[in-house]
């Protein structure tokens, strides 16, 4: 009988918990090591860089250090933010952190990162590192991490279904609608058939046609930021996509683009919105369809001005050294390798990502040009210590599917988007 | 617990013989001076040290934070400002609060009520079918009971797919609702928490299933009998025999439910690719996205504890009807 009144507190030990653990998670703190022996601790994200190049890095590491030991862990994307939160709030967390470009400015603005500006002129190539990255990386003028990597969408395409149905990559929006409708048309038979298929979540995807409609997220004057999505050019870009989606997508409208590649792969669509290592997992033998390989092309997203390409979101990874850390110099030696010439040029040329420098855009060949030239024409997302707060909040996703499915019209959707980005950025 | 409680009922009132004998015992101890009165609380002492430091603390700590701004700069540096009750007004000022604590009430109240329906059904079932039919349907029963619920989330979440659903293939071939092969059931809130709901529901039935089959094994025949040879019908003797003797146990299974129900998070939050849209909210998940998604750990915690405060009101009730019939039983 005794349990019985523990029981309404047991719920609330479930929620209660979940803050403590945070709140408690500086555990014990580490035993005084001296610097020189570590050890490294290194968090990377899954997929970004290939097993080769972090024993590359350190093995030369090792060769500088012999008595540091290095642990490099790898991560999963998926609420990753909790884990780093997390992580940054114990006394003793990793020393260097992989984290995506939209993140960095949270952190950096809450003082978990090392300001490293001082060091900036020590990194390979940081004159020529991309714009986007870079900006990523800087707040308030002070450089808070390196620039990792960088990927830029393109369109993926079925080469036999074009040519199946007559068409040819097009160069302006409304080329993209027209072929898409041929493409529709050529496959009726097939009721699962997409041209363009498109996840209602996938907002990476989105930004293109707002961006080369002259829209734009967010945009500051005077310290504040004001949203824009609901600007006449921003609607004009996602009257554009919708009627795209409208016509040419089969895909789930209130569903993400986790999926599309074993979508793509299975064989009811000719075009998708991607990111280079993308055509990696449509071909994988396991989860994919090897047979596509030969099959794949690429065309940068057009713009609305037929011949010109719209700007695309540079997504990317970048390296913070924790303010915590206690191994400032070996972690900086160590984000200098992995970023440096030797194995930049490896993350290209084995990983296929866009590497961190204009110097190396001439190392992506084949398909994996398409997708070097996009990141020359792309946008950031608003550079603020609350952007991921946006990021987080589904904000732009929910848009989207409230647009795709009808559930509000364009102009109420990206006015109550627009009213909360306002609202969130400037909180 | 609940064959507990019964036990407990029965041996009181089968043993009043030993009354006289017991009261003689009674008073024994307390004649060996004050050092045996703490023994008790020596004894409770690790038990209470443990409660204390898995319930009192954290909850306080969440009470403590929830009067506080503690954003993620605080977090780091732990460190947070007081702001009084903020939070609370806040929240109490977000339309989206008061709504997602009315989806959570409405959708406690249909799982919980949905949960004790075919649980009492199965149990009567139980109790009818022949030996082996009875095992089969309580080997059913555990196997749900036994699966991870991440793992059975990602299983429904396959047979809902929107592409590949097995759901929707079925649907269609049975020809009843036209053609359903790309039938969203998350583009309208109401069938979402539907498909919601029979996941819930589904993983709630054996728990509450089992208990309720227990009970019933308890209610004796000639009770049964005496009533069915009066003229009784099974639906009279079910309201009038049957259910009075389970209510305890009812009320106990009902206040778990509402616990469970009314912060069900795992089941969305998977189902929804951990990026449920707002329409989907429940309070757990509010409460998550707050502190975790916006790094407003404050407001996170100013919601847990409405949270809780909510559910001690909703659990009072029936906390208080179980203390009540057990007082009556003994």
């Amino acid at each position: 009988m005794h349990m019985r009144p523990t029981k309404p507190l047991l719920t609330a030990l479930g929620a209660a918990l979940v803050l403590v653990a945070a709140a408690c998670s500086s555990g014990a703190s580490n035993t005084n090591t001296p610097a020189e022996t570590g050890p490294l601790t290194i968090w990377l994200m899954n997929g970004s860089a290939p097993q080769s190049v972090i024993d590359g890095v350190n093995a030369d590491f090792k060769a500088k250090h012999p008595n540091v030991t290095v642990n490099v862990e790898i991560q999963q994307w998926s609420d990753v933010g909790t884990k780093l939160d997390t992580a940054f709030a114990g006394s003793n967390p990793p020393d260097v952190m992989e984290l995506g470009n939209t993140l960095v400015a949270k952190y950096a603005a809450a003082g978990a990162l090392q300001n490293i500006s001082g060091k900036k002129s020590g990194y390979d190539n940081s004159g020529t590192w991309l714009q986007s990255l870079t900006d990523s990386c800087t707040l308030n003028s002070k450089l808070y991490c390196v620039p990792y990597y960088a990927g830029s969408r393109a369109v993926i395409y079925r080469k036999d279904l074009f040519a199946a149905a007559g068409v040819q990559p097009p160069d302006s929006l409304d080329g993209l609608l027209s072929v898409g409708q041929k493409l529709m048309a050529a496959n009726s038979s097939d009721p699962n058939f997409s041209a363009l298929y498109y996840p209602g979540k996938y907002w990476y995807a989105a930004l293109p046609f707002v961006w080369d409609f002259g829209g734009d997220i967010a945009t500051q004057s005077g310290g504040k930021w004001s949203g824009a999505l609901n600007s006449s050019n921003s609607q004009q870009g996602l009257t554009t996509l919708n009627k795209l989606v409208t016509t040419l997508s089969k895909a789930d409208k209130t569903g993400d683009e986790a999926k599309q590649d074993a979508s793509f792969a299975q064989g009811h669509i000719a075009m998708i919105v991607a990111n280079g290592w993308e055509v990696g997992v449509i071909t994988d033998p396991k989860g994919g369809d090897p047979n596509l390989k030969d099959k794949l092309g690429a065309f940068p997203i057009p713009s609305h001005n037929a011949g010109q390409t719209a700007p695309v979101f540079l997504g990317g990874s970048d390296l913070g050294i924790a303010a915590k850390s206690k191994n400032q110099a070996l972690a900086n030696e160590w984000v200098g390798l992995l970023t440096g010439n030797k194995h930049m040029n490896e993350m290209a040329t084995v990983g296929g990502v866009i590497p961190n420098s204009t110097s190396m855009l001439s190392l992506g060949t084949g398909i994996n040009a398409v997708f070097y030239g996009a990141a020359k024409n792309s946008r950031f997302v608003p550079n603020s210590p609350n952007w991921a707060s946006v990021e987080n909040a589904n904000i732009i996703p929910d848009m989207l599917v409230s647009i795709f499915t009808g559930k509000a019209s364009i102009a109420d959707a990206t006015k109550a988007a627009s009213d909360k980005i306002t609202t969130t950025l400037n909180g | 617990m609940g064959t507990a409680v019964k036990a407990d009922a029965e041996s009181a009132a089968a043993t009043p013989s030993l009354e006289p004998a017991l009261a003689r015992r009674r008073p024994r101890p307390s004649r060996r001076g004050p050092g045996r009165r703490t023994l008790p609380y020596t004894l409770i002492a690790p038990a209470a040290i443990v409660i204390f430091g898995v319930l009192a603390y954290p909850l306080g700590m969440l009470a403590w934070i929830s009067f506080q701004h503690y954003g993620l700069k605080e977090l780091i540096a732990h460190q947070g400002d007081w702001v009084g009750l903020q939070n609370y007004t806040t929240l109490l000022a977000d339309p989206l609060f008061l709504r997602v604590v009315l989806v959570s009430v409405v959708f406690t109240l249909v799982n919980v009520g949905l949960t004790l329906l075919f649980s009492t059904l199965i149990a009567l079932l139980m109790s009818k079918v022949s030996r082996v039919i009875r095992v089969l349907l309580a080997s059913g029963l555990i196997f749900v009971w036994a699966t991870p619920v991440i793992v059975a989330v990602d299983i429904w979440q396959w047979m809902f797919d929107y592409e590949f659903g097995v759901v929707n293939y079925l649907l269609t071939q049975m020809r009843v609702f036209g053609s359903l092969i790309h039938h969203n059931w998350f583009e309208n809130t109401v069938q979402g928490f539907s498909v919601i709901t029979v996941i819930v529901v589904w993983g709630a039935i054996p728990f509450v299933a089992i208990t309720l089959y227990a009970a019933l094994s308890q209610v004796p025949d000639d009770v049964l009998e005496a009533a069915e040879v009066d003229g009784a019908n099974p639906w009279q003797v079910f309201w009038g025999v049957t259910a009075p003797m389970l209510k305890p146990i009812f009320l106990i299974v009902t206040s778990l439910s509402t616990i469970w129900d009314f912060q069900v998070f795992n089941q969305i939050y998977v189902l929804l690719n951990q990026r449920p849209s707002s329409n989907f909210f429940t309070i757990a998940i509010y409460s998550y996205r707050e502190s975790f998604g916006v790094t407003q750990y404050g407001l996170g915690a100013a919601i847990a504890v409405v949270m809780v405060l909510v559910l001690i009101a909703v659990t009072y009730f029936y906390v208080r009807q179980t203390l009540q019939t057990v007082d009556l039983a003994t």
